[in-house]
């Protein structure tokens, strides 16, 4: 068993180089036990020396993959799931040696993960540009926007086109539990491990935002589920708004009741 | 404390949050390029949702009214002239301000602004245009602009509007005159379809026409108009309401239709009714509108057999639909085309793209379905499949009906209001 431990974040060129050396040596997946960078390095199987297995054809593997592929693949990279290199070795291995259209293959059980885990990372990295929030700072005397987001994947960097374009004439810096990255109105900047206490605690606009979203709630409707459904808890910790919904949905239905009150009275 | 800002936020805020649109997107793509002073972007697509309120509504825009001052008496209206809410109004400045320091934050794709009609129509859509433009001149700001203009303001604002604006809207309240009578006696229907038949035209004009030296026309509220219904208020039945959305869609070329279930209003006339329309029928006149827009069904089809020109509270239309005509049932999964896949219940469009891909490469069975997360309970007596058929007696079934009504999944149609 060979054991290849990817130790960048997201981990796409890391992953590729060793996927393509292992295809050319003919490795075949089974033969391979894919790290991330979050497990633990196992003592265990560290000793052990990797087999290579002879190759089954004398001529060197192609090692072609459709253009679509690489996308994919960038994007499944960034899912957090640490089986998610193994999975892509498996297509990437099955699409040189079995099907080339293994792809368009939507019902094939990889495909089917491999889809699976492409749309959490696409909603994930959408979520970011939903749901993340800065707060104003000064900087060097001048304007600077910070915030602290936690996604759910590793899509700090897919997400960065959005924010340079929106908001290309701000300076600004997101920082996530792995990664920052700082714009400057030219270029960005990205560092390892940020320390969250750089990102201030207050704004000095939030409270009308905080003020608009109660404001905009209409009592009479709740329909919580809804609500959940396209903003799970796990992202409530972004957004300083979230801390309101209990009470909004406390108070809801005495405020449903006052009105009809009213009414009627 | 609260400051000044802080009270009219909450008043002002507070009453536009009847208005049902959020829509933020079909007005194309575009950014502040390398160089080019501003902030803001479309991304294109729909626009995003920001944040969700527990009434599972997207926050997507600033909504807010200018003012809810009026001099108006509608009836369904929490801010007609007779009424005694709280009342307040933003200056121009402060409205541009809070819009832009709300962007910066990442909070909203941009502005909805509406507004009660204070002194006369113009008076009022002349600052409502003040805000635009200084958004988008003073600001360069790139970002979403939704103006609700003003019935009877003059056509020469509501054009300069259009120049600003991504989308206008105008809200025809009632689908007929008769309940704009009984509940907004200022309001007159044909003046509300002119200013659209107007804009409709402006909106063709900018987007094929050249100036004589060829140039292009400046854009013209790219993002098209939309309107607003209220529902339950008045006796029309949803037959009359969806009349008049097609008529709405086909002849003013309308974005979008929104309904909204009348909901009782603080401090509401005697006229109303006291008691909510029922949010599910809201609920079933979008999955027509749906129906009508984006599946190939036609009025007649969607009513025929309906008791009371009502829909069937029941069942969604399309479901509706399939048990009024379970003749044309059960369709072959594996050969029928694009239009006919569309009118099997449980498959939305989503999936029959699904099918129609997957189908090239094998012959469909009953767990390729089951990968695909089709509702197998809602499909079962539609369809057949390479390995399946439906008990020839399902179809028959006088309880069918019953049966299917709770297998309705929870949709994202909470999202387009």
């Amino acid at each position: 068993m060979k054991i290849i431990r990817i130790s960048t974040l997201p981990g796409y060129e890391e992953w590729k180089d060793n996927a393509k050396s292992c295809l050319l040596d003919y490795i075949p997946p089974s033969s391979i036990a894919w790290k991330d960078i979050n497990e633990p390095q196992d003592e265990l199987f560290a000793g052990i020396k990797s087999k290579k297995t002879p190759p089954s054809s004398p001529h060197k593997p192609v090692l072609k993959v459709p253009k679509s592929f690489v996308e994919l693949a960038q994007t499944a990279c960034c899912h957090k799931d640490p089986e998610r290199f193994s999975l892509l070795y498996k297509v990437f291995w099955r699409i040189n040696f079995e099907n080339r259209k293994l792809l368009s293959q939507s019902l094939d059980d990889d495909i089917i993960l491999l889809n699976k885990m492409i749309k959490e990372v696409r909603r994930d990295s959408y979520k970011i540009t939903a749901f993340l929030r800065f707060r104003e700072t000064l900087y060097e005397g001048k304007e600077h926007y910070v915030a602290w987001y936690e996604p759910f994947h590793y899509t700090l960097e897919r997400a960065l086109p959005f924010f340079t374009k929106r908001f290309r004439n701000m300076n600004w810096s997101i920082l996530t539990p792995y990664r920052a990255a700082h714009w400057d109105g030219e270029n960005v900047l990205l560092q390892d491990n940020p320390d969250p206490s750089q990102v201030p605690d207050e704004d000095r606009i939030e409270k009308y935002w905080l003020t608009y979203y109660a404001g905009i709630f209409n009592p009479a409707r709740v329909k919580k589920s809804a609500m959940l459904a396209q903003m799970p808890k796990k992202y409530w910790n972004n957004l300083p708004e979230a801390k309101l919904i209990p009470d909004l949905l406390h108070n809801s239905e005495a405020k449903a009741r006052e009105m009809i009150d009213k009414i009627k009275a | 404390m609260q400051d000044k800002i802080e009270t009219k936020l909450e008043i002002l805020a507070d009453a536009a949050k009847y208005d049902a649109s959020c829509a933020s997107g079909s007005a194309g793509k575009r950014s502040a390029g390398k160089g080019e002073k501003g902030i803001g972007s479309l991304t294109g697509g729909s626009g995003i949702c920001h944040s969700f309120t527990p009434d599972g509504r997207c926050v997507s825009l600033l909504k807010i009214l200018m003012t809810n001052y009026c001099i108006y008496d509608c009836h369904y209206c929490i801010n007609r002239i007779s009424s005694n809410v709280r009342r307040a109004r933003f200056t121009v400045q402060e409205v541009v301000d809070l819009t832009i320091n709300f962007y910066k934050r990442n909070y909203i794709e941009g502005l909805f602004l509406s507004s009660g009609i204070i002194k006369d129509p113009d008076y009022t859509m002349e600052s409502m245009v003040k805000i635009a433009k200084s958004l988008r001149v003073d600001h360069h700001f790139k970002g979403y602009i939704h103006l609700k203009t003003i019935p009877n303001a003059s056509p020469e604002l509501q054009e300069e509007a259009g120049l600003y604006a991504d989308r206008l809207s105008i809200n025809i309240e009632m689908p007929t005159q008769k309940g704009l009578n009984t509940f907004a006696p200022e309001k007159n229907i044909s003046d509300i379809t002119g200013s659209m038949g107007r804009l409709r035209n402006k909106i063709s004009e900018h987007k094929t026409s050249k100036t004589h030296t060829g140039k292009r026309l400046p854009r013209f509220a790219p993002g098209g108009q939309s309107t607003q219904m209220i529902v339950g208020a008045d006796a029309s039945d949803d037959k009359t309401i969806l009349n008049s959305s097609v008529d709405l869609y086909q002849t003013h070329k309308l974005r979008r239709v929104y309904y909204s279930a009348f909901s009782p209003i603080p401090d509401a006339s005697l006229i109303l009714p006291l008691k909510p329309a029922p949010l599910i029928r809201e609920h079933r006149l979008y999955q027509a509108d749906w129906l009508l827009r984006f599946y190939d069904f036609s009025l007649d089809e969607i009513l025929q057999g309906t008791k009371n020109n009502m829909l069937d509270m029941d069942h969604d239309p399309k479901l509706a639909w399939a048990l009024r005509n379970r003749h044309l049932f059960p369709i072959d999964i594996n050969k029928a085309d694009k239009k006919l896949l569309l009118r099997i219940p449980g498959l939305g469009a989503l999936t029959v793209q699904k099918i129609i891909k997957a189908r090239k490469y094998c012959n469909l069975s009953w767990s390729d379905l089951t990968k695909m997360r089709v509702p197998l309970g809602k499909v079962k007596p539609f369809i057949t499949a390479s390995d399946y058929r439906p008990p020839a007696y399902l179809l028959d079934m006088e309880s069918l009906g019953n049966q299917l009504k709770n297998t309705e999944q929870l949709d994202l149609f909470g999202r387009a209001v």
